[in-house]
């Protein structure tokens, strides 16, 4: 009898416990991370994308690699040589080095994909956030958009350039200049989605300033729809590039570009098909591992999908 | 309620070109060099030599192309004096005394005036604003033939009449004496039957590529080299020719085979030639890549769907993860490449030319790829959506077969969405694909617009952006429209509820 007693103890009584909630401690960026760690083939992809972009940015500041120098370009013997030890992935049709070529595109790319993706965002996500929450400005900037919207981006991106000139901050400018508006209207039908939803009705009538309503409470539930965005901008900044340097537009001669290499040496692909396909697969195995990465952290960043 | 809706919403679309002109006008007018233009004109090489010549022709050019107003001794003296008098050789030379005059006059007047370089001649130059340049393209714009079209100095007893009659082939025309056309209206046996040249658009010269051509002419008229066929002409005559006689305009001096071949003036005949026009082979090549990716993308899209999480959808997304992250020139290359060395077909339009089919092959498929992802995703999207809604379980719960629910509930939903697109991307065809196109060098629309930008070609850019946005602004009210009539339930007015 007294044995069987001995296993249990008067437990004391404590008020304070009964304020307790007793809910799993839930960290949002742990699970954010927890998530996007479980899935094995995508840490590899962002593995194999670190390491690319960080050798893009890096490779580009040891090798100082000028499209506008080319040393050998009298010298026959040095041209079109195929991949050898000497040149990892052989010359091209002047005799200059195309690893060093392909790397110093890649690193402008990588600048003009993240630089255009972030200006746009950062802008869109702000006027988008005012213009959905507020009605006066709404009347204004679905008539701007209207307008916006109805221009061809690739007519105005072509204009642009032809009136700016070329290179790099012309191009960046071109490729900011009307598209953070579609940012902002998507985020605008977002906000607007979610600003009359009952928590945030009620947090007003607690006269919470409408800023905190919009800092605290709609973008942090945006923010998955917000990766999936970004996740697709980077690529397409980067095809934009890619095709306005195609037609002669976008970087201009004096910087490195990967479009212009792809679209100058076509003109090979039969006889030196290297220096074709290798701007062509680094440029491919670029793009697709920052998609791929981009929609698995938008899906991780969904709070729906944590366990 | 709708009608009013439509009204406001055209008077908006119109507000958008007009803006979407004047900014493009602005851009392309102001703050682009002058100077540039004549970066790939050999007639000013020509004249390098003679400093005089060259700085009156660019003069010239430029007021033909409305950037400036522009007078000389000549044209000046030409009001002064009749011509072929002494005074006014006289006044031609340089240093005569009415030079004096004729800078009063025009400072006066707000001109510049400088002086040639060699003959110290005066000329005079004003910039015309934008603003009056863009009110002016808009007042040219649309152009409406009329019998007072013919000179009446010239010719003061051409009659003037508009009337009915017939073309040389035996349609039903309306006729008309004095207008530019001879031919306002007429039927024949050609798509679309009923022809105009009552009413036209007027978008402006070329140059200096295309020179001495009218923009929409340049785009519209067919390609390629003469088709020479029996034509019969208006005195009945019938002769080996590549005119098309209802195209026929006034010609104010006509030469010895002219007179042989036509009754009056009407002489200045469109010819006929073998290609298609640029429009026209783009708008062809649009319409193939839009039935294939129709064709392939809806089906594929809905097989996605119905085996979710399966090997087709895991297939397809590879597919869609492809074609969107890939630029768009990788991949066209990656599939010239296959269709040149496993398919042995031809990697470049002009090669066996437009008659032959398998010239047609690659860029109809490469244009396709980026439409069949696109369609492959948002059908998947909508019909995984639709799935999950509460009126498909009900149906389910009623007993209702898997493919009755797909095919009558989920579909006809499903579908909606992308039947609002099909106007935009059939509209989207005429102005050409330009990655497309520009890979396999085919004659179309989709170079033009890098073709006028890398030529300074002002007028042809500011035409292609009224013809793009234009088009494109039709093309989304079009598929608002299909949307009402598919889907009862959606009304386009009201759509922002009041809160």
């Amino acid at each position: 009898m007294s044995e069987k007693n001995d296993l249990f103890t008067f437990a004391e009584f404590d008020e304070t416990k009964s304020e307790h909630i007793a809910a799993p401690r839930y960290s949002y960026w742990k699970s954010v991370w927890r998530t996007f760690v479980s899935n094995k083939f995508i840490v590899a992809v962002c593995i194999m994308m670190l390491v690319v972009v960080a050798f893009a940015m890096i490779q580009p500041l040891f090798s100082h690699y000028d499209p506008m120098y080319a040393p050998n370009i009298n010298d026959p013997s040095s041209k079109f040589q195929s991949p050898s030890s000497e040149h990892i992935f052989g010359t091209d049709n002047i005799g200059r080095d195309l690893f060093d070529a392909v790397w110093a595109g890649a690193k402008n790319s990588l600048i003009i994909g993240f630089g255009c993706t972030i200006i746009n965002m950062v802008l869109g996500i702000i006027v988008g956030a005012i213009w959905g929450f507020s009605k006066k400005v709404d009347v204004w900037m679905i008539e701007v958009y209207n307008v916006v919207s109805n221009v061809p981006f690739l007519l105005l991106a072509m204009i642009l350039s032809y009136v700016l000139g070329s290179g790099f901050k012309s191009l960046i400018f071109i490729m900011c200049v009307t598209n953070w508006i579609y940012v902002a209207y998507f985020i605008r039908t977002q906000v607007m989605i979610i600003r009359d939803r009952e928590y945030n009705l009620a947090s007003k009538c607690l006269g919470t300033p409408t800023w905190t309503i919009i800092t605290k409470n709609i973008l942090p539930y945006l923010i998955s729809v917000i990766m999936t965005y970004v996740s697709r901008e980077i690529p397409v900044n980067i095809s934009y590039e890619v095709f306005l340097s195609y037609l002669g537009l976008g970087l201009g001669q004096q910087n490195a570009s990967l479009g212009r290499m792809i679209s100058s040496y076509t003109s090979y692909m039969n006889a030196y098909p290297h220096l074709f396909w290798i701007p062509v697969s680094l440029l491919a195995v670029i793009s697709i591992s920052l998609y791929l990465v981009g929609q698995a952290l938008a899906d991780a960043s969904d709070p729906r999908t944590h366990r | 309620m709708e009608r009013g809706y439509y009204w406001k919403r055209i008077v908006r679309s119109v507000i958008s070109i007009l803006l979407v002109i004047s900014i493009v006008f602005v851009l392309v007018y102001s703050l682009v060099p002058r100077e540039r233009i004549f970066n790939s004109d050999d007639t000013l090489v020509k004249l390098g030599g003679k400093p005089d010549e060259k700085l009156q022709y660019q003069m010239r050019t430029w007021q033909r192309l409305g950037y400036i107003d522009y007078e000389n001794m000549s044209s000046y003296c030409s009001t002064l004096y009749e011509a072929g008098t002494d005074e006014i050789a006289a006044c031609n030379l340089s240093g005569a005394k009415e030079e004096k005059d004729f800078v009063e006059k025009y400072e006066s007047l707000g001109y510049d005036i400088t002086y040639l370089p060699l003959s110290k001649s005066p000329i005079a130059s004003k910039d015309r604003p934008i603003a009056k340049r863009i009110v002016e393209w808009f007042i040219q714009l649309i152009h409406i033939d009329s019998p007072n079209y013919v000179d009446e100095e010239m010719f003061p007893d051409v009659e003037r009449k508009i009337y009915f009659g017939k073309t040389p082939t035996g349609g039903l025309a309306i006729k008309c004496s004095g207008c530019e056309y001879k031919y306002l209206a007429y039927t024949d046996t050609s798509f679309p039957f009923i022809h105009q040249n009552w009413i036209s658009l007027y978008l402006g010269q070329s140059y200096p590529t295309f020179d001495s051509l009218q923009v929409l002419n340049v785009i519209s008229d067919s390609q390629g080299q003469e088709k020479r066929v029996d034509t019969v002409f208006e005195d009945g005559h019938v002769e080996t020719s590549s005119y098309k006689m209802t195209a026929c305009k006034w010609k104010n001096s006509l030469d010895k085979l002219d007179k042989n071949k036509f009754q009056d003036n009407y002489a200045n005949c469109t010819t006929i030639k073998k290609d298609p026009s640029m429009m026209g082979i783009s708008f062809i090549m649009g319409i193939i890549a839009l039935v294939l990716a129709y064709g392939i993308g809806l089906p594929v899209g809905l097989l996605m769907a119905r085996s979710k999480s399966g090997l087709a959808d895991k297939l397809g997304m590879l597919y869609i993860i492809f074609i969107i992250s890939v630029p768009s020139l990788a991949y066209i290359y990656f599939f010239k490449y296959l269709g040149s060395t496993f398919f042995h077909l031809p990697t470049a339009f002009p090669t066996y030319g437009v008659s032959d089919i398998r010239s047609w092959v690659l860029p109809c498929v490469s244009l396709a790829l980026p439409s069949i992802a696109s369609l492959m995703l948002w059908t998947r999207r909508y019909m995984v959506d639709q799935m999950n809604s509460d009126y498909v379980k009900f149906a389910k719960a009623k007993g209702l077969n898997q493919s009755e629910i797909y095919k009558k509930h989920i579909f006809r939903n499903a579908i909606i969405p992308i039947a609002q697109g099909i106007p935009s991307s059939l509209a989207g065809c005429i102005t050409g694909a330009i990655i497309t196109e520009s890979v396999y060098s085919v004659g179309g629309m989709g170079k033009m617009l890098p073709d006028a930008i890398n030529s300074y070609n002002n007028a042809m850019i500011i035409a292609l952006a009224f013809l793009y946005t234009t088009i494109s602004i039709i093309g989304v009210f079009l598929g608002d429209i299909i949307i009402t009539w598919i889907d009862p339930r959606i009304s386009l007015a009201n759509k922002e509820e009041g809160r």
